[in-house]
């Protein structure tokens, strides 16, 4: 019943009508894809330059606790974006199995006396410098 | 440490997570419905509706992100611990 109620709606109502091979959609897909690597080039770029600059000034372990913290950033916000890629198609919440990734952050940076918690910590919030200058460039 | 540190330490942890959850999870459940329907009335603007809508979950996740490191920090590495 419901599916007949979904169906009569979707044949009555031309803006409901979503043709997956519209090439249209192919676009968006690829405008997506494209936003996420945009993300993903800013906040490599910006490990690359807090890991150079903290090994300079604090040493190889805050360096390595950084990297650490920037990768697993990078990792949440990479199951956060596969979270968000499929609400609507194929799910309908975005899961939450990324939070995992600053449990276990601080879980192994707690445990192991290599790292540091603090610069793990700041190093997993480096995706965030990342996303501001994504938005602020956004048209 | 003592029983009083870890008791407040734990019922902090709590609040910490439980009180940090509840704004995003209102915020990002009234996003994701603007944006399912947004994306159903203009399937054309779909790629720049998910990556606002990615942008925005970004941010206000983050704010159950510091609730939860705080918890976490609270019970794995207190800084009261005497």
């Amino acid at each position: 019943m419901a599916s007949e109620t979904v169906e009569n709606c979707s044949s009555h109502n031309p803006l409901l009508d979503i043709d997956s091979s519209d090439p249209s959609s192919t676009v968006n897909s690829d405008e997506y894809l494209e936003l996420q690597f945009r993300v993903f080039r800013l906040a490599f770029l910006l490990t690359f330059f807090s890991v150079g600059i903290a090994g300079f000034f604090w040493g190889l372990k805050a360096s390595a606790s950084l990297l650490v913290g920037a990768l697993s950033g990078i990792f949440y916000f990479r199951l956060l974006a596969r979270g968000v890629g499929r609400l609507g198609t194929s799910s309908k919440i975005v899961g939450k199995v990324q939070l995992l990734v600053p449990v276990l952050l601080v879980l192994v940076s707690s445990r192991f006396p290599q790292l540091d918690l603090i610069p793990a910590l700041l190093g997993f919030l480096l995706y965030k410098p990342a996303l501001i200058i994504q938005f602020l460039s956004m048209p | 440490m003592d029983s009083i540190t870890t008791a407040a330490s734990v019922v902090a942890a709590g609040l910490a997570v439980g009180l940090g959850a509840i704004g995003p999870g209102i915020g990002q459940g009234s996003a994701a419905q603007g944006a399912v329907e947004g994306i159903a009335r203009q399937p054309e603007a779909e790629g720049k509706i998910r990556g606002t809508l990615l942008l925005s979950f970004a941010f206000m996740e983050s704010l159950t992100i510091y609730g939860l490191v705080v918890a976490l920090v609270l019970l794995f590495a207190n800084p009261f611990a005497g």
